[in-house]
């Protein structure tokens, strides 16, 4: 029983299923019926006993078709796989190497870092070293300056910078020595060493050849900076001093016989020998070119060694004296010729001055030296020949000696003495030395002169030698106190001239006393011993009267009772001082006369009537 | 010389008289030289020297005439004696005749100088005693007669020169400090300074005050 109850109830259930569907809402079923209906289309019994087939035979279909179209699916699906199992493959290969490479960038990385690092390092180092051996190294332009031209032997300033550079870095490697590097140092040091000693080997040889010419304007500065770095070099330097030396003084004693005979380029100016007869133009010529010349070695020589800091003015002055060595003989020659000339005193005088004059000028560049020397002896030599001359034209005007003529005038012969000596003061005044030139040339004229002034006064009556003795004395004195340092002299005219006039004076008032007759008169006054005057003979007021009156005429017109003479003294100053002092006596005598007058003692009735003039008037009319 | 115009004083006027060849020049010489000139020319007229000395501290400067023995310059020479104010007579030891002829020169000096003028009679040449022709004695005793300073002297060596001129200056100037020289007179030899340059200068006149007669 149960079972049949079970399958009646399956079939229930399934009814009711049936039943209770409800067809239009079930989409499945809708769409099957659809389905159906497309290969169902008539109802018929075969048709529905086929049905079940049909439908079987299509879901089979269908499942033949799915299956078909899953195994088409399943071979895409499987070459998928196996695309990917490849590219799994690949992605694992490539994971793989990538690992690789990330390990070995990683190396990298660090070796560059590490590199970088070292870079950064070096890089200071650089900026460090490079300066520094830029100190301490010459660089290749630099050796190329020192080296490149050793063939052409020419040399440049830049030369001189490299030089300087090496005793640079010199010093630089003394410095680097005290730091402790000594290596380094020495190693520069050493390098520098044999740098220098072929740049100055250069320059010594170009030097030698060139220093001659150092007032080539082109070269001078060259030769200059040579020299500054030779004198580190005695002997080297020494060498090219002497080289100069012989050079120079060729040039120069060349130069001068060319100005002596040949003259300036194409003649001009004119050969200085040409003016040969005019010594004194010719001397002048002569030293002032030579002057000249020497000046310009001085100036050469300075400008050689003025980069030459230990060069003391003893060496230059040594130096020089060697240039100048070579005109002593020239010039000594020709000297000694124009002196050898008979010549007149006056023109050989000028000579000495320029002989002097030149030495001075010379001999402060060069206060030693053959030159100097020779200067020295030349003015010596012109010194003598002139003092000779001079004193042979002084004999010569002595020669004879004429008396002085009435008139009582210098003779000619004291007028061209006096001649020569102001010629000779007047040159002479223009001298630098002048004192003792002036002194001796007039010692040397005005003692024969007042030696014969003597003699010829010696010729002569007193008054008229002493008239004569001063108009000379005055010549003279005029003439010399026209000129400086001649106070000896003058002094020495002075006395002599005041002797005289005391000669004439006193000649001059005996002569008035004479006149006036107050010679008696005079004694009485004298005498000491006192009686009253009055009745002294020759006192008495008659014979006073008689005086008075002279005196009264010689107050009038007192030339009259000038001796004659006195009208040759060519001094009206020296003539008034002998008037007046001559006066002066008769002044005296009247004073004591007119004292004794007034005085009651002497008994002279109304002695204002006897003398009517006081001392003091008379003095006024006679004196002043 | 001629440091500064006027470093003296005064000036003294002296001459220098004597026979030729006693030696007037070559004493000048010694005296203003301090040098034995023994080839001394012949004095023609006169010749002149100065030196400057110093007497009681006052500088003094002698102007010196030394004068020709000759007899043919006799008068140029006497016209040197005016305003001397010292006179050295000199004579030579050595010669008799230099000796003798004294008393005319002393005469000469006498009447040409004025009374003050101080006269020193110097035996000159006393270093050639050998050839001595006059005893000290006898000159000595001839000076004190005359009232003359007297020294024997050579001009050679110069014993004695320097004490000549000296002494001379010293008794001038006693003679100054106790008025018995009248330094106005023109003649008396002497000159104050520093007034003026010279008494008859050529460039300066002035006054001189005169109180000489010649008669
Ligand atoms: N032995 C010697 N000789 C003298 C002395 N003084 C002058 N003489 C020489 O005597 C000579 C004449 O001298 P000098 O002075 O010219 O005499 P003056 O004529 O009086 O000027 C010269 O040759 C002098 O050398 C002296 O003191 N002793
Ligand atoms: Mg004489």
């Amino acid at each position: 029983m149960i079972v049949k109850k079970e399958n009646e109830y399956m079939l229930s259930k399934r009814f009711n299923k049936v039943l209770e569907t409800e067809l239009e809402a079930d989409e499945d079923t809708l769409e099957a019926l659809k389905q159906l209906s497309t290969f169902y289309s008539e109802n018929t019994l075969p048709s529905r006993r086929d049905l079940r087939s049909k439908i079987e035979k299509r879901s089979l279909d269908i499942n033949i078709n799915l299956l078909s179209s899953f195994s088409k699916v399943k071979d895409t699906f499987m070459s998928i796989y196996n695309d990917i199992v490849e590219m799994n493959r690949c992605v694992d290969e490539i994971t793989c190497k990538l690992q690789n490479s990330k390990q070995r960038s990683k190396a990298l990385l660090q070796q560059t870092s590490m590199l970088y690092s070292g870079r950064n390092k070096n890089t200071v180092y650089q900026k460090i070293v490079s300066p520094f051996l830029n100190k301490v190294q010459l660089s290749p332009d630099e050796s190329l300056i020192l080296y490149g031209n050793q063939r052409s032997s020419s040399l440049t300033h830049a030369t001189f910078s490299v030089l300087d550079k090496i005793q640079q870095i010199h010093n630089y490697s003394r410095i680097l020595m005290r730091c402790g590097l000594q290596t380094v140092a020495l190693d520069t040091m050493e390098h520098m060493v044999l740098h220098q000693e072929e740049a100055l080997e250069n320059i010594y040889r170009w030097t030698q050849n060139h220093c001659r010419y150092v007032d080539n304007l082109e070269l001078t500065e060259l030769i200059a900076n040579a020299m500054s770095k030779l004198q580190d070099r005695p002997p080297l330097f020494r060498y090219i001093i002497d080289e100069y030396c012989v050079g120079r003084r060729s040039i120069l004693v060349s130069a001068f016989i060319d100005a002596l005979t040949k003259g300036g380029p194409s003649g001009k100016p004119a050969p200085i020998e040409m003016k040969a007869h005019d010594i004194q133009i010719y001397v002048t010529d002569m030293f002032v070119w030579l002057y000249k010349a020497i000046s310009v070695e001085q100036q050469n020589l300075l400008q050689m060694l003025k980069f030459c800091d230990n060069i003391d003015s003893d060496f230059i002055l040594d130096t020089l004296i060697k240039v100048c060595d070579g005109i002593c003989q020239p010039l000594k020659i020709r000297i000694e010729k124009v002196l050898g000339v008979p010549t007149q005193a006056v023109i050989l005088y000028s000579v000495l001055n320029l002989l002097r004059y030149y030495k001075k000028c010379i001999c402060k560049i060069l206060p030693r030296g053959s030159l100097e020397n020779t200067l020295v002896n030349l003015q010596n030599m012109g010194e003598q020949v002139f003092f000779t001359t001079l004193q042979q034209e002084i004999n010569n005007m002595f020669i004879k000696i004429e008396s002085p003529v009435r008139d009582l005038v210098p003779t000619p012969a004291i007028h061209n003495l006096l001649a020569l000596l102001r010629d000779m003061l007047s040159t002479a005044n223009m001298n630098d030395g002048r004192e003792i030139d002036m002194k001796k040339i007039t010692q040397y004229i005005i003692e024969p002169l007042l030696r014969c002034v003597n003699e010829q006064a010696s010729h002569l009556p007193a008054l008229d030698m002493s008239i004569y003795t001063v108009n000379c004395i005055y010549d003279i004195f005029t003439c010399l106190s026209m000129f400086e340092f001649m106070d000896e002299f003058l002094e020495r005219l002075q006395a002599q001239a005041d002797a005289q006039i005391d000669n004439l004076t006193a000649e001059q008032a005996s002569f008035l006393v004479a006149n006036l007759n107050i010679g008696p008169i005079y004694t009485i006054l004298q005498d000491s011993q006192r009686e009253p005057l009055s009745t002294i003979p020759g006192m008495e007021p008659s014979n006073l009267q008689k005086f008075f009156l002279k005196l009264e005429q010689f107050i009038t017109s007192p030339e009259l009772t000038l001796l004659p003479q006195f009208d040759l003294l060519l001094s009206s100053k020296y003539k008034r001082v002998v008037e007046k002092r001559s006066r002066e006596v008769v002044l005296a005598i009247y004073t004591q006369l007119f004292e004794a007058v007034n005085n009651p003692q002497n008994q002279y009735e109304n002695p204002s009537s006897l003398c009517h003039k006081t001392p003091d008037e008379l003095k006024e009319s006679i004196l002043l | 010389m001629s440091a500064g115009p006027y470093n003296y004083s005064y000036i003294f006027k002296y001459i220098i008289i004597g026979d030729m060849g006693v030696g007037k020049s070559c004493l000048l010489h010694q005296f203003t030289e301090k040098k034995f000139m023994a080839d001394c020319p012949h004095t023609i007229g006169v010749e002149f020297g100065t030196r400057i000395i110093e007497v009681s501290g006052q500088k003094i400067k002698l102007q010196i005439w030394d004068t020709a023995g000759q007899e043919r310059f006799r008068a140029v020479t006497r016209s040197y004696y005016r305003g001397a104010a010292g006179a050295l007579m000199v004579y030579d030891i050595t010669r008799r005749s230099t000796y003798n002829h004294l008393s005319s020169w002393l005469t000469d000096t006498r009447n040409l100088t004025n009374p003050s003028t101080v006269i020193f009679l110097i035996g000159n040449k006393c270093d050639l005693d050998a050839q001595r022709d006059v005893t000290y004695e006898e000159a000595s005793k001839f000076a004190e007669e005359n009232g003359l300073m007297f020294v024997e002297a050579s001009a050679k060596t110069g014993d004695n020169v320097e004490e000549a001129f000296l002494e001379t200056a010293k008794k001038i100037y006693q003679s100054i400090q106790d008025g018995r020289l009248d330094l106005n007179a023109a003649e008396s030899g002497v000159q104050h300074k520093p007034s003026q340059p010279g008494r008859n200068n050529l460039s300066n006149d002035q006054q001189g005050n005169k109180d000489n007669c010649a008669c």
